[in-house]
C-alpha cells in the first residue's frame, strides 16, 4: 500500500517538475538573449492556428516555425511588443491571441457567466422567499 | 409580482435557447475562421514574379478588375484537385488570377503548369512564406476576391469545390 502510494507521488513530482517540451530549433535562437526572452515570451501567447490549443513555442507546425521567425526578425527590426502582436492580430484576428483581450466584439463572453449568476441569485433568492 | 419576478429569467433563458437554435440551423462552418482583412485593403507587399522580370508591387497589382488570388504549391495534393476550377474561371469568366507559389521550387511549378494548363496572369514566388503571413494565411490552398478598388471581399479556405465555384461566381458578379 505505501508503496503504491510512493508510486503515485514519485509520479506527480515528476510531472510538476518536468519541462514543457518546446518547438524552438537551435539555428532559431537569437543571440541576444534579451530579444531571444522576448521572442519566447511573445511566442507563448501566440495561437498556433493549424493546431489544438497549442502556442507556436510548442507547436512543430511549419506556420508555427514562420511565426517565431517572423517576431524574431520584427525584434531585431526594433519592434515594441505591441507592435508586433498589432501586426499579427491585424493578419489573423484577435483568434490568434491564446488569451482574448477584452473589447466590444467579445464583451457578452466575459459577462455572460456574471449575468447568469445574478440571474441564479435572483431566481433562488425570490424562491426562497415565495417558500417562507 | 411574484410571477413576473420568474418571467422575466424565463424569457431571457429562451432567448439564449433561440440564439443556439438559431446558430444551429443556418448554414455555417464554425471551424472557419473568417479573414480579419475582409472588407479592407489589400496588404502591402513585393514580390519576384515567376515568368517576368519585373517585380510586382501590389499598389499596382490590383487595380481596375475584379482579381482572384489564389495560394498554391505543386506538392500541394488538394491544389491539384481545384486547378481544373482555377482554369475555369480564367476560360470561362475570364477573371483576372493572381497566384501566389507557396514555398515551391520554381522549376517543378513551371513543369506542373506546363502539364496542366496554366491560368494565372502572374505568378509571385512566396518562398519563405511571407506573402502568406502579410495575407493572414494559414493553410494552402486558399483564395481571395479583390474587388476592382483592391478591397477583400471573400477568403476561402481549403480546395475550391463545385458548390465554393458557383458561391465565388455570384460573389464576383455582385462586385462588378
Amino acid at each position: 500500500m505505501n508503496r503504491s502510494i510512493l508510486i503515485i507521488l514519485t509520479i506527480c513530482l515528476t510531472q510538476l517538475t518536468s519541462n514543457s517540451s518546446y518547438a524552438v530549433e537551435p539555428d532559431e535562437i537569437l543571440k541576444n538573449s534579451k530579444f531571444e526572452l522576448r521572442a519566447r515570451n511573445i511566442s507563448k501567447n501566440i495561437r498556433c492556428m493549424i493546431c489544438q490549443n497549442q502556442s507556436i513555442d510548442e507547436s512543430n507546425s511549419p506556420l508555427a516555425k514562420d511565426l517565431r521567425i517572423l517576431i524574431r526578425d520584427k525584434i531585431k527590426e526594433g519592434n515594441k511588443d505591441e507592435e508586433i502582436y498589432k501586426f499579427l492580430t491585424d493578419r489573423y484576428g484577435d483568434f490568434i491571441l491564446l488569451k482574448p483581450p477584452l473589447n466590444s466584439k467579445n464583451l457578452i463572453l466575459w459577462l455572460l457567466p456574471f449575468i447568469f449568476l445574478f440571474l441564479g441569485i435572483y431566481v433562488v433568492f425570490y424562491h426562497n422567499k415565495k417558500s417562507n | 409580482m411574484k410571477k413576473k419576478v420568474l418571467i422575466l429569467p424565463s424569457i431571457f433563458f429562451f432567448l439564449i435557447l433561440s440564439i443556439f437554435f438559431y446558430l444551429l440551423i443556418i448554414e455555417r462552418n464554425p471551424s472557419e475562421v473568417p479573414s480579419n482583412l475582409l472588407n479592407k485593403k489589400v496588404p502591402v507587399f513585393e514580390a519576384k514574379s515567376l515568368f517576368k522580370n519585373e517585380k510586382f508591387i501590389s499598389s499596382n497589382g490590383f487595380k481596375n478588375e475584379i482579381t482572384l488570388v489564389n495560394f498554391f504549391a505543386t506538392w500541394c495534393k488538394p491544389c491539384l484537385d481545384e486547378h481544373v476550377y482555377i482554369k475555369r474561371f480564367a476560360k470561362e469568366k475570364g477573371v483576372k488570377i493572381i497566384g501566389i507559389n507557396y514555398k515551391d521550387n520554381p522549376e517543378k511549378t513551371i513543369n506542373w503548369l506546363e502539364d496542366l494548363g496554366n491560368p494565372y496572369k502572374d505568378i509571385l514566388i512566396d518562398k519563405n512564406g511571407k506573402i502568406a503571413i502579410d495575407w493572414g494565411v494559414y493553410g494552402i490552398p486558399e483564395t481571395f476576391i479583390i474587388s476592382s478598388n483592391g478591397i477583400v471581399k471573400y477568403r476561402h479556405v481549403g480546395p475550391i469545390t463545385s458548390e465554393i465555384y458557383r458561391k465565388i461566381n455570384l460573389i464576383i458578379k455582385q462586385n462588378e
